[in-house]
């Protein structure tokens, strides 16, 4: 993408900054498209209809809610520390949305090639981590101290077992890129990570069960890291108003609210790509069959964003689900269960992949 | 050791059994009614909006003083002989001009106890429920017939008459308005 | 003046302002997450010498790590709530002697030793070459490192249970 566009226009500065608007875009319909499908999921688990009134079932709801967030006052409390209670927002913002510049959505349009790509969203997620506490501490307010204090050890807990399944699957195919990783599990699902990879022997049969397990704890660990139910105590409703953005209003809300879909959507692409197949076709492409192969990129296009928003779905589905979980009940499923789950998994992968 | 197994194994399950109930109920067809497109049928003795027929009002009162809330504000004037008020439905003779009949609808805690005393039924709940308003001054329900002119003729009249009834009984007979007292005693 | 230069000065004014507002500010806070900035700074310019290993894990290990326990240790000893957390300089003139000293002998270093320039390669990626050499050549600084990690894990771990006694 970059490479075409710097092609295109001859100007690298320009190029860069036209790939960076496209996952902008992404982030910015996809927090409009899932807050629209939050509501009605959640309102059609507890047989409700939701929003219906704004368009065909609704679909404007979120717009009209957008529109009403620019037009809201700026109210910043006067005992607030202004220029952190200022930068928060951009800061959590800027976490997400830097994790998109690895993504690779389809095998022509991905931000950046680098190398190290999973190393990458690792680290970048800890700058969520210091704009939560930030946002937190600035605002001045027991309630938003409580919900960072709180943001910042569960972010930090769980980017463990995240980090060693993310290990174990490094030890598995040998690269850190997630576009190599995607390029890996082409062709059918029968190839993905979760089936073991593309390498067909003994050893891919020996690895389906702990690939399950791998997915399942990433799976919960990355929901822990996106301050979603049942892992949301950062922003209790019934116990901390909302957490470490309770001071926060109009539009640098918003950029809270962007945050946290966008990396609804991030985390979902990462699993989507560690274990299923990222951009890959589970059945092969249309393009290829029919011959016109500048079809396939789109396809990949759709089944990635098919394959994420699955998986978002079912985020959802698990926060109409189940209840909160109590801060010492998080603390004991991340370090007593996920971690040491995750390590033996890891070890056994490591044996089967030398095998 | 075991007890850590088991806790796994529960912590997935029963998750499970939460995630497939939820999903049963994502197809569920809702419960909602879409209000003001569809409506729901209200029950046969819904208390509403409070209506008066002044058609079949006679004027006596008794719905104003039946109110605990006060809402309902009634102002009458006699009327003078050889004027015809009309009869109610129910064959009742009107005797009183109603110059006012205020119900302030805003104060009304749809009790109905003003339906029962009256004599005619003409003051009873509708089903009629979205009544909203910008303006409070719009809650005050004016029923009264009689415009405001009208009204203060009336009242005119009735006094014209009174003084003179008054001055007739006076020429006629000084003496007899204090006998009908004392008699009345 | 190309493009990359004009971003490696804006990375270099990042780090030296931020800096700068660290070492000046009087609220311990804040003077916190202006190192956060110094930080991204400073990663920015690894990225620049073609040392993208290096940045990614300046930002996780200082950013993700020290900067969050940093931060946590500032509010933890301070009174929590308190936007007003202030710090005071004191002992002006030693501090001013040593960092005068120390600054002189980093410039005389600078000055005075020949600096070898060679063409710069930017090698495709340097993650495996470090992986190699972290496990062949520099082993056993690795594994020492490790033992001295996990060793300062089991201290931090028994110090905070040792109330339950």
């Amino acid at each position: 993408m970059y490479q075409f566009l710097y092609n295109l226009i001859g100007n690298e500065i320009i190029a860069g900054l036209l790939v960076a608007v496209v996952p902008l875009t992404i982030i910015l319909v996809f927090a409009l498209f899932g807050i629209w499908l939050e509501r009605k999921v959640s309102a059609h688990m507890q047989d409700r209809l939701g929003p219906m009134r704004t368009g065909w079932h609704g679909w404007l709801q979120t717009v009209a809610d957008l529109m009403k967030m620019l037009q809201k006052e700026d109210i910043i409390a006067t005992d607030a520390d202004k220029t952190l209670y200022n930068i928060a927002p951009v800061l959590v913002f800027t976490g997400s949305f830097a994790v998109y510049a690895v993504i690779p959505f389809s095998s022509k349009l991905l931000g950046s090639e680098v190398e190290i790509g999973l190393f990458y969203v690792l680290a970048i997620s800890s700058l969520v981590v210091a704009g939560i506490l930030m946002a937190g501490w600035s605002a001045n307010n027991k309630y938003s101290l409580l919900g960072a204090m709180r943001a910042a050890a569960q972010i930090i807990s769980y980017e463990i077992p995240t980090a060693l399944i993310v290990l174990s699957m490094v030890m598995l195919t040998g690269t850190l890129s997630l576009d190599k990783i995607s390029q890996m599990q082409t062709s059918s699902f029968w190839n993905w990570n979760i089936f073991g990879g593309a390498i067909f022997s003994l050893s891919k049969f020996l690895l389906i069960p702990f690939m399950f397990v791998g997915a399942l704890i990433i799976f919960i660990s990355t929901l822990a890291e996106v301050n979603r139910v049942p892992f949301d105590i950062p922003e209790a409703e019934s116990e901390l108003v909302a957490g470490y953005f309770t001071e926060y209003c109009g539009m640098k809300w918003g950029m809270f609210m962007l945050a946290e879909y966008g990396n609804m959507f991030a985390v979902s692409a990462i699993i989507s790509i560690l274990f299923f197949g990222g951009y890959q076709s589970p059945f092969g492409y249309l393009g290829n069959t029919i011959g016109a192969q500048w079809l396939v990129p789109f396809e990949q296009g759709f089944w990635f964003l098919a394959k994420g928003l699955t998986l978002v779905f079912v985020q959802m589905w698990l926060r109409w689900t189940l209840p909160r979980l109590r801060v010492d009940q998080l603390m004991t499923v991340c370090w007593k269960y996920l971690i040491p789950y995750a390590f033996i998994n890891l070890i056994i992968i490591g044996i089967i992949s030398i095998l | 050791m075991k007890q850590y197994l088991r806790n796994t194994w529960d912590g997935i399950f029963t998750v499970l059994v939460g995630m497939k109930v939820t999903f049963k109920h994502l197809f569920t067809p809702a419960v909602t009614i879409q209000y003001p497109d569809v409506k729901v049928k209200l029950p046969e003795r819904v208390r509403n909006r409070l209506y008066v027929n002044m058609d079949d009002c006679i004027g006596c009162d008794q719905c104003s003083r039946a109110c605990p809330v006060s809402c309902i504000e009634i102002e009458t004037v006699k009327s003078i002989p050889g004027e015809d008020l009309g009869i109610t439905s129910n064959g009742k003779k009107k005797a009183l001009w109603v110059t006012k009949f205020d119900i302030d609808i805003a104060k009304c805690c749809y009790c109905q106890l003003c339906v029962f005393p009256c004599p005619t039924e003409c003051i009873y709940m509708t089903d009629v429920y979205e009544f909203a308003e910008y303006e409070r001054s719009n809650f005050l329900y004016k029923f009264a017939t009689l415009t405001d002119e009208e009204a203060v003729q009336k009242k005119l009249n009735y006094e014209k008459f009174q003084a003179e009834k008054a001055a007739a009984a006076a020429k006629l007979k000084p003496e007899t308005p204090a006998q009908t007292e004392n008699k009345s005693e | 003046m190309n493009f990359y230069d004009i971003i490696f000065y804006i990375f270099a004014a990042i780090t030296l302002l931020s800096a700068l507002f660290v070492v000046t500010t009087r609220n311990i806070v804040h003077s916190a997450f202006y190192l956060l900035f110094t930080f991204f700074g400073v990663a920015g310019i690894y990225v620049l010498l073609g040392a993208d290993f290096i940045a990614i894990s300046q930002i996780l290990i200082y950013v993700g790590g020290i900067l969050i326990l940093l931060l946590f240790g500032v509010m933890l000893t301070n009174k929590i709530t308190n936007v007003e957390i202030r710090t005071g300089t004191v002992h002006m003139l030693p501090a001013a002697i040593a960092t005068g000293i120390f600054m002189g002998a980093v410039v005389a270093v600078m000055v005075w030793t020949e600096w070898k320039s060679e063409p710069s390669v930017i090698p495709l990626t340097t993650t495996k070459d470090i992986g190699h050499l972290l496990l062949t050549d520099y082993v056993l600084i690795f594994e020492l490192l490790g033992i001295l990690l996990l060793v300062a894990l089991i201290g931090a771990a028994s110090i905070a249970r040792r109330d339950e006694e």
